[in-house]
């Protein structure tokens, strides 16, 4: 049922200063079940990349088992997604948990893994955007019509909230998903690709950039997708109006 | 296969508004020496100037607020972007309710950035420019206050500018940190291009650090 792509790079800033990226996505299909996660670590931490690196790994691992164990979980119809949002909260306590036991064996901190969570759980019956700091989520109906997760972002720019915060419980925002219908598409990026990526008016992609892009893709096999996608996030002009790491996943809906 | 897609067209969202408050005063004794005159068509070199820069003019979000007048303190039009920005054709005449026009200017900042907040825009700190020829005809001491307080927290930019001799100085330096400063010589071009240039300057730069304006001694009599 689900075609996921996806593609993270390092940004310009990132490179001159000879530091890794911050950004990490990961992804699994079970049983129909889409679990996607996208992550950006801080930059001002010394270990922001493991940190993103780690949660959306153990985000995926901790809701797909949980998921797989009780598929009645993603029947979001019978109970408005109160069960799958207590699972959410659940499954990001236990990563946040297993970080911060990564954290103390090293004499670290959990603040110097600092990073944000974009993620989703769909199923055929529905699903949910899970949100942690800045970062954009979207997903859109085959009528082009957009449920939107959008960045929580502090005062000003460049100040953001991060799953490894004291508080993150206040910072977590969950939106409610429909039933993923033929055509749709769930697009979750970082705050790198958000800029060239989302329209004017923050209201779902700028169709002249997700339009070409889904039309390749139909086409397209996976690793092939995968590095078109790469390309498209490397290319000049997408460094050009974001000097930041850049990750984009995609998952449609066949 | 070819890995590169053809076509995709990328939009480039990746700036950050500034956002600009103009608390113009248009009470009575703005009729004199055609000061409005010349507001208005400082207003104009305002929004031309903006428009010349491509950065300026999709960055810039202006409102203006206008105190005097038969409705008191009046909101004229919707916060626009710079690239949009028409300036209103105002007129002179009524009171000089400038705390209750602050007040509001205040309050429209703070329900802006909530906006931009909730659309996932970012924002630098906005600049609340506030130009009088008089003294208030309302009570201003408590907002006068509470201005002073929004910029110590870093909420809000506040220049507080006086019109020509009558203008009460003192009062007007109540309302910000860094006191006021007076037109010289009715200079309003001068004053709106200096403006203009001041959210170039304040729309290129990083955030989170301080922006040199240029100088003001194009419109302003600096004593020394």
């Amino acid at each position: 049922m689900w075609r996921v792509f996806s593609a993270s790079t390092t940004g310009k800033r990132n490179l001159e200063r000879g530091a890794a990226g911050q950004d990490a996505t990961h992804c699994l299909v079970t049983d129909d079940v889409l679990v996607a996660i996208v992550c950006d670590g801080a930059g001002s931490v010394p270990e922001g990349r493991t940190g993103s690196d780690f949660i959306a790994c153990a985000l995926v691992e901790e809701l797909s088992s949980t998921l797989r164990a009780d598929r009645n979980l993603t029947q979001v119809r019978a109970d408005g997604g109160a069960r799958l949002e207590a699972t959410i909260r659940c499954a990001v306590e236990a990563a946040r948990t297993r970080l911060a036991d990564l954290a103390a064996s090293r004499q670290l901190a959990l603040h110097d893994f600092s990073c944000t969570l974009v993620g989703c759980v769909a199923s055929p019956s529905g699903g949910c955007f899970f949100h942690i700091g800045d970062g954009f989520a979207i997903a859109r109906g085959a009528a082009g019509d957009c449920v939107l997760s959008r960045p929580e972002n502090g005062e000003y720019a460049d100040e953001t909230y991060f799953v490894t915060d004291e508080n993150w419980m206040n910072h977590l925002r969950l939106t409610p998903l429909p039933a993923p219908e033929r055509g749709s598409v769930i697009g979750l990026m970082s705050d790198g690709t958000a800029p060239f990526a989302v329209d004017r008016a923050r209201s779902g992609f700028f169709r002249p950039f997700i339009d070409p892009i889904a039309a390749f893709l139909r086409e397209a096999t996976t690793p092939n997708g995968n590095e078109a996608l790469r390309n498209l996030l490397e290319s000049p002009r997408a460094c050009e109006i974001s000097q930041d790491d850049k990750t984009l996943l995609l998952a449609f809906v066949l | 296969m070819n890995t590169v897609i053809p076509d995709v067209a990328l939009i480039d969202n990746s700036d950050e508004r500034a956002p600009l408050v103009l608390v113009l005063d248009c009470s009575g004794s703005m009729q004199e020496e055609k000061k409005i005159q010349l507001l208005n068509e400082g207003l104009k070199a305002l929004a031309a100037d903006l428009k010349s820069d491509p950065i300026a003019a999709r960055c810039g979000r202006v409102l203006i607020i206008s105190f005097g007048g038969d409705g008191n303190v009046e909101i004229m039009g919707d916060w626009t972007d710079a690239m949009d920005f028409t300036p209103p054709e105002l007129m002179a005449g009524g009171l000089t309710p400038l705390g209750a026009a602050m007040r509001c200017a205040l309050d429209e900042v703070e329900s802006q950035k909530s906006q931009m907040r909730t659309a996932g825009v970012s924002y630098k700190r906005p600049i609340i420019m506030l130009l009088s020829d008089g003294e208030p005809t309302d009570d201003w001491r408590q907002v006068a206050a509470e201005c002073k307080s929004a910029e110590t927290a870093h909420k809000v930019n506040i220049m507080a500018i006086g019109i020509g001799d009558q203008a009460n100085k003192e009062t007007l330096g109540h309302f910000s940190n860094k006191g006021a400063l007076s037109l010289s010589g009715l200079k309003f071009k001068e004053l709106f291009i200096w403006l203009s240039r001041s959210i170039r300057a304040v729309s290129r730069a990083p955030a989170g650090g301080t922006v040199q304006l240029n100088p003001v001694d194009s419109w302003t009599r600096l004593s020394t």
